[in-house]
């Protein structure tokens, strides 16, 4: 009995049914597609963040103060052995610097040692005429920066002669940083090159890191590598943690309020819409009291059919919502937002909590008499 | 008659417009705030990025190659090009000046600092730059700079030097391998070419007299330099009025495609384009033009870094604000139909009245559109005010409410309240008033 009314029910109002459906899937769609969005808005926006470059910096702990000689040097096999064993997948790059000041064909120059091929990740803004690593090797391969292409008249392919104290080496230009900085007056090469050409082996002057995640993160990830660093002083670059984790607290309250408002907002117009298809359903209760069902039973027929409304339409509204965030993050940020799937469950939890709160007002009329609500029609 | 059926809609039953209503309200309050803050938050974000300091660095153009580590410039101070401080209030004669921020000088000197004056002597480099200068402009005004705005992120504790006092700051590692300098004490500061040539210190020149008034922190190169006032500089290198690097800040709208073309390749029209956008690079070509001999050129990583999030949050943005717009929408135009559906009855004896479809529309219409003009305008009210409180909560400063949404809004009240109404009105237009009447 109480099934077959409820069939009937869902079967007979037409119109209405499709209008209360549309109204649900639509919230419920919504509100999956941001919370899906919000979820994965933290990891995307610090990856973005990584163009700022390198982040973190190990360093020799009583840097000398002055000097355009290598003034202190620490060891490159224990740094890099340390950034081996602290594993973080949250690493994108680390590169190992060895700065001297040489001279190129003789104007004094600086010349920076590290591992060419971990410059584009280190750095991703740096632009480059050429290539970060010349692909024929027969000729050891060096980056020049911009101003010292154009004061030395350089440009790629051709060959360029840097001297330290009485050494010298012959390099091959394999492209030309343009960086928007020091870097564009430096000479970039391998560091082993450069450790042979100042006489250094095995040293370097310090090594950067580019670390993504939130401030937190990338500390707590600096603390560990001090740990293993007790010689070094290991610090996060100030100007980039500092601004990053300000700017992406700012970005992600300005995302998650608009999420909570906008979520807010749409539950309350569906829920306008389900008192509205509820206060229709008022003759029914009144003929139904008529003919001798207790309230408690009538509410309960309306409330599941309420509730299967709004399970229904949540169901659909989420899929639909994960699909919408997926083509959101294609849209914003190239890559599609990975769908979660335990928001399912929880915005069909919503819409059902929606849709029997909106037909609440049905209560209220288990009071009435029914022969005021024939009546009144 | 028309008029007095509406009317009379309306006070027989209040109740029901007053849902349709109240959707309206709520969908129309999403539509405003969500467009007021879509509207808004590319300039604010923008204005945050500027916490990342100095976006674009002016440099000599026949400059020697600064042979620099970590900042700091080791070059001999008669190597090389300098640049005039008395030209820098040009800066904010630029059409875009309103954007430039904040601008400082920055001129390095290797020196050498004694802590009385027969002490033995440390060698480091001074950076002479701006605390808070006021630059005078040429149209008579002044503009207060200085590195809190292009280096926000530099900590000081005790105070900053001021300008143009004797006064300096020094680098935390400095201060940390000089422990006999402490804020209130006085250094002597002189050219470091004099330490290398006198093996005696006590015949050396005298020094400057500075007093420490702070201890900066930068993480950087500064931390082991003394900061002065930029004259102090000026004066120990024996360059009155120069100096060598300019940074400056300024608020700009991300790159596109457009903004990366040659400005020489581009037709008049596009020109002008180019010039009146706040690109960087528009920015940066007008700072050239009124400071001749230089070369501006633009810091990519905090430049780039700015345009990819700024275009990203807002597309983003965007993109659910028109998700809440049809989500709004949609749960309108459902609310609108549930009502027309539930007076079905109504059509029914104005049909058997003798109505034609056309009256009976035209009822139904005029009412959605009182509706949905009552609905929009609170709903506008209430998404200004919600738009105001969301903005000073995320941005410091409450976002002013756009007097030019409200048609927008409206326009979109109406079609929404129209269309939610017309496809049950369409099928109302096939009812047969006798079944309807009977009640079925």
């Amino acid at each position: 009995m109480f099934w077959r009314l409820l069939w009937k029910l869902l079967r007979g109002s037409g119109g209405r049914l499709a209008v209360a459906i549309l109204a649900l899937v639509s919230c419920a769609m919504v509100v999956s597609a941001l919370l899906n969005l919000e979820f994965d808005i933290e990891r995307k926006l610090t990856q973005e963040f990584r163009t700022l470059g390198a982040n973190l910096l190990i360093s020799p702990r009583n840097a000398q103060i002055t000097g355009s000689s290598p003034a202190e040097v620490m060891i490159e096999s224990e740094v890099s052995a340390a950034i081996q064993s602290v594993k973080d997948p949250n690493v994108m790059a680390a590169a190992p610097f060895l700065y001297v000041v040489g001279s190129a064909q003789n104007t004094a120059v600086v010349i920076a040692g590290t591992h060419l091929e971990e410059l584009p990740k280190l750095e991703p803004a740096w632009r480059i005429e050429g290539e970060w690593k010349s692909s024929q090797a027969q000729q050891t391969a060096c980056l020049v920066g911009r101003n010292v292409a154009q004061q030395l008249k350089l440009a790629v392919g051709s060959s360029v002669s840097l001297t330290y104290l009485k050494k010298n080496a012959q390099l091959k230009v394999a492209g030309i940083i343009d960086a928007g900085g020091a870097e564009d007056n430096q000479v970039f090469l391998e560091l082993a090159e450069a450790q042979d050409l100042a006489g250094l082996p095995g040293q370097i002057s310090f090594a950067q890191l580019s670390v993504s995640g939130t401030t937190t993160g990338i500390s707590h990830y600096a603390a560990r590598l001090a740990a293993a660093l007790p010689a070094y002083e290991v610090k996060p670059i100030r100007q980039i943690t500092e601004a990053e984790g300000d700017l992406l607290s700012r970005i992600r309250l300005l995302i998650v309020s608009m999420i909570v408002l906008i979520s807010a907002l749409t539950a309350l117009c569906v829920l306008g819409t389900m008192a509205a298809l509820a206060m229709e359903r008022r003759q029914d209760v009144g003929l139904m009291k008529a003919l001798g069902g207790s309230i408690g039973r009538i509410v309960t027929l309306f409330m599941a059919e309420v509730g299967v409304l709004g399970a229904a339409g949540g169901f659909i509204g989420a899929i639909l919502g994960l699909e919408l965030s997926r083509w959101m993050g294609q849209r914003v940020f190239g890559q599609a937002i990975s769908s979660r799937w335990e928001i399912f469950p929880w915005t069909i939890i919503l819409t059902v909590a929606i849709a029997l709160a909106g037909a609440l007002p049905l209560r209220l009329l288990g009071k009435v008499k029914p022969a005021i609500i024939f009546r009144e029609q | 008659m028309f008029g007095r059926l509406v009317k009379e809609s309306f006070v027989r039953n209040p109740r029901r417009k007053l849902l349709t209503a109240a959707a309206l309200v709520v969908g129309m309050a999403v539509a405003t705030s969500t467009l007021t803050i879509a509207l808004e938050v590319g300039d604010r974000l923008a204005r945050e990025f500027r916490s990342l300091g100095a976006n674009l660095l002016v440099t000599p153009q026949s400059d020697t190659l600064p042979v620099e580590i970590g900042g700091v410039d080791y070059r001999p101070v008669n190597e090389g090009a300098y640049l005039s401080e008395a030209d820098l209030g040009k800066m904010k004669t630029i059409f875009w000046r309103h954007n430039v921020l904040g601008f400082t000088p920055f001129l390095d000197v290797p020196i050498a600092i004694q802590q009385s004056e027969n002490a033995a002597p440390t060698r480091t480099m001074l950076i002479g730059t701006w605390n808070a200068k006021e630059v005078p402009v040429p149209d008579g005004t002044t503009f207060k700079t200085g590195v809190s705005v292009t280096h926000p992120w530099w900590k000081i504790r005790g105070r900053w030097f001021r300008d143009g006092a004797n006064e300096c700051v020094i680098g935390a590692a400095l201060a940390k391998t000089m422990p006999g300098i402490v804020p209130g004490k006085v250094i002597y500061v002189s050219d470091e070419t004099g330490v290398n040539s006198v093996q005696d210190h006590s015949t050396l020149a005298k020094g400057t007299p500075l007093e420490v008034v702070g201890i900066v922190s930068t993480d950087d190169a500064e931390d082991k330099a003394v900061l002065a006032p930029l004259e102090i500089a000026q004066n120990i290198s024996g360059h009155p009025g120069k100096f060598r690097q300019l940074f400056v800040s300024a608020l700009t709208k991300p790159a596109d495609a457009f903004s990366e073309r040659d400005p020489l390749k581009m037709t008049p029209t596009e020109y002008d384009r180019w010039f009146c956008s706040p690109y960087i690079s528009s920015i940066a070509f007008q700072i050239k033009t009124v400071l001749p001999g230089t070369e501006v050129r633009t810091i990519r990583r905090v430049a780039d870094t700015e345009g990819n999030i700024l275009s990203r949050v807002s597309t983003l943005l965007w993109i659910v604000t028109l998700t809440a717009l049809i989500a709004a929408a949609l749960a309108v135009a459902a609310t609108s139909a549930t009502t027309v559906l539930e007076r079905r009855g109504e059509v029914g004896v104005m049909k058997a009245l003798g109505a034609t479809n056309t009256l009976v529309a035209g009822i139904f219409l005029a009412e959605q559109l009182l509706l949905a003009i009552a609905g929009a305008s609170m709903g506008f009210v209430l998404g200004a005010l919600l738009a105001r409180s969301l903005g000073s909560s995320i941005f410091g400063t409450p976002a002013s409410p756009r007097l030019i949404l409200f048609p927008v809004v409206l326009g979109l009240a109406a079609i929404v309240a129209f269309t939610g109404s017309l496809i049950p009105l369409r099928r109302a237009a096939h009812f047969n008033p006798a079944p309807i009447l009977r009640g079925e």
